[in-house]
């Protein structure tokens, strides 16, 4: 009962592989995607590469059969947060009638029997569990794997089915990397109007940071894009600096940057929940406060 | 021709309270349709209107997702009928089980051409209900979908990536996990409201349904969600300058700032 890591158009998946290799159960990555891709997912650890290749047309997700066929013995199956890593990690659940944990924190091979730790409820609580048979864990990926393993590449025959790709219209602008930023400043209900927004823009900028946002600022507001909010159900971010304008500190907010190293908030209720979630706390007028902050880092210079 | 739309009856986790043995009380969360499911509605409505197609809501209960006022939530919406799956033995059931009682409801119901699901669902925010679902139907999945219509005997559906927009074509019947922003529902009006009492509802037992419950997993214990200890120290903020000073010091003392 090997544990399966299901690798499709991303190589950012480190951190399933550890938790893979963590089970010594043996490593088998199946991968969905071109050739480097294949490469990069032999590292050491894992023990066997599966290689579906994919088709320029065919939608990733398209491969959900193909990939269901092939794990047919696992224990743990992981898979990252991506939309086709979802499409096919539920299609090998569904194959195996396996249920699925999100935000697994803790997994520990017990003979035959998985005990994981993992988040219920959005992440408002956790829970340990006991699985006998398989179970499929939906996580975080991590860095990007880079190889250097002596895990052989074996071919394996991908049957696309059911998605192709009629067309792909690039973006006029380049889209927001939160996951992968250093610094990230995320702004919520505390500003009054979309028309402040450069205030907030002024700051990052002197931070050397991305802009973010809390899912009403993206979703209800739409004052930012959607692929700048930051929550369990948004983008999950793990910055060294993370600085909060106007954001109550909910914990839907709270569960997409729990991995944060220094939290900032601003804020002007002095007993909002972020409080309690700051490392450095802010408490007054956003309006006066973030303009004295950009002034003080643009004084300080040199952050980058 | 029949769409499905899935939906919860569920309280959001926002409101519930968690003990300190990471017991999750819910007694004063109110249940409801959530804007999820009801985008999801949304967008079946008007693919149901264009098509001529009859919109069927499909839902999973431990039971009070059976309840009239539940079913008239999801009637209000838009659906022309609901069919709900209801067993105390559902209540609280994972991601798997669910969907694998959607499955059984929706070919319950003959020729489906196309199921449509929230982004995500309310409770457990997992959004892997769609591509569970797809597998046990094995139809094709597409997620985070912002435009869906049907050309010839298939599906274009539109969706953004990191690398662009996509326009996909998918052959139906397919599963489609509809994005947050693909339609802005309206709240229902009193004429809804009126028209959601006289719909058809019906409500089938997890055996009529002929769907085996199993336990997915024993649960050991439970506890609070393990937070990051934070430092807590509040920067006096009476001079602003001065604070902005103190913040950029601690920065630098953090080592997140200069050199």
């Amino acid at each position: 009962m090997p544990t399966y890591v299901l690798i499709a158009g991303t190589p950012a998946v480190a951190d399933l592989v550890a938790m893979a290799v963590s089970l010594d159960r043996g490593v088998v990555a199946v991968v969905v995607g071109d050739e480097s891709l294949a490469r990069a997912a032999s590292v050491p650890g894992v023990d066997t590469v599966i290689w579906l290749q994919a088709s320029a047309d065919a939608a990733l997700e398209a491969y959900a059969g193909s990939v269901a066929d092939l794990v047919t013995d696992p224990g743990v199956v992981l898979a990252g947060r991506n939309p086709w890593e979802r499409v096919l990690l539920g299609a090998v659940a569904a194959r195996l009638d396996a249920p699925v944990l999100t935000g697994a924190t803790r997994v520990v091979a017990e003979g035959a029997a998985t005990v994981v730790t993992h988040g219920v409820y959005g992440g408002i609580a956790q829970a340990t569990v006991a699985v006998e048979g398989p179970v499929a864990l939906v996580l975080d990926g991590g860095a990007a794997l880079a190889g250097g393993g002596t895990a052989p590449v074996e071919t394996a025959t991908a049957a696309p089915t059911g998605i192709t790709q009629a067309s792909l219209t690039p973006h006029q602008a380049p889209a927001a990397d939160l996951a992968g930023a250093a610094r990230v400043v995320g702004v919520g209900r505390g500003l009054r109007s979309a028309d402040d927004l450069p205030l907030v823009q002024a700051l990052a900028t002197a931070l050397g940071a991305e802009l973010a946002c809390s899912r009403p600022v993206a979703e209800g507001l739409e004052w930012l894009p959607k692929d700048r909010y930051v929550g369990i159900s948004g983008q999950h971010i793990a910055p060294d600096l993370y600085v909060m304008v106007g954001i109550s500190g909910q914990i839907q907010h709270m569960g997409g940057c729990s991995g944060a190293r220094v939290v900032v908030s601003v804020n002007s209720d002095k007993d909002a929940p972020v409080v309690a979630q700051s490392d450095l706390v802010l408490t007054g007028d956003l309006y006066t406060l973030v303009p004295a902050i950009t002034e003080a880092l643009e004084r300080s210079g040199h952050g980058q | 021709m029949i769409i499905v739309v899935t939906y919860q009856w569920a309280p959001d986790p926002q409101e519930a309270t968690v003990a300190a043995d990471g017991t999750v009380d819910f007694s004063r969360a109110k249940p409801q349709i959530s804007d999820y499911d009801a985008t999801a509605i949304e967008v079946g409505r008007a693919l149901a209107d264009a098509t001529g197609a009859r919109l069927v809501g499909v839902s999973v209960t431990g039971g009070a997702g059976a309840a009239p006022v539940a079913t008239k939530a999801a009637l209000a919406r838009g659906l022309d009928e609901v069919l709900v799956v209801s067993d105390p033995r559902l209540e609280g059931a994972g991601t798997t089980m669910t969907a694998t009682a959607i499955a059984a409801a929706v070919r319950s119901l003959g020729e489906v051409s196309l199921v449509l699901t929230g982004d995500s669902s309310i409770d457990n925010g997992a959004k892997m209900v769609a591509g569970v679902l797809g597998g046990v139907l094995g139809w094709p999945v597409l997620t985070d979908v912002t435009a869906v219509r049907f050309v010839g005997e298939g599906l274009e559906a539109v969706r953004v990536v990191p690398q662009g927009v996509q326009t996909m074509a998918v052959t139906a019947p397919a599963v489609i996990a509809t994005a947050a922003d693909a339609a802005k529902p309206k709240a229902p009006g009193m004429k809804d409201v009126l028209a959601a009492g006289k719909k058809p509802v019906r409500i089938m037992t997890a055996d009529e349904a002929g769907v085996v419950i199993r336990a997915e997993g024993v649960l050991r214990s439970t506890g609070r969600a393990p937070a990051p200890a934070r430092r807590m120290v509040r920067i006096d903020t009476s001079d602003p300058a001065s604070a902005g000073a103190e913040l950029v010091s601690s920065l630098r003392a953090a080592g997140v700032w200069g050199g």
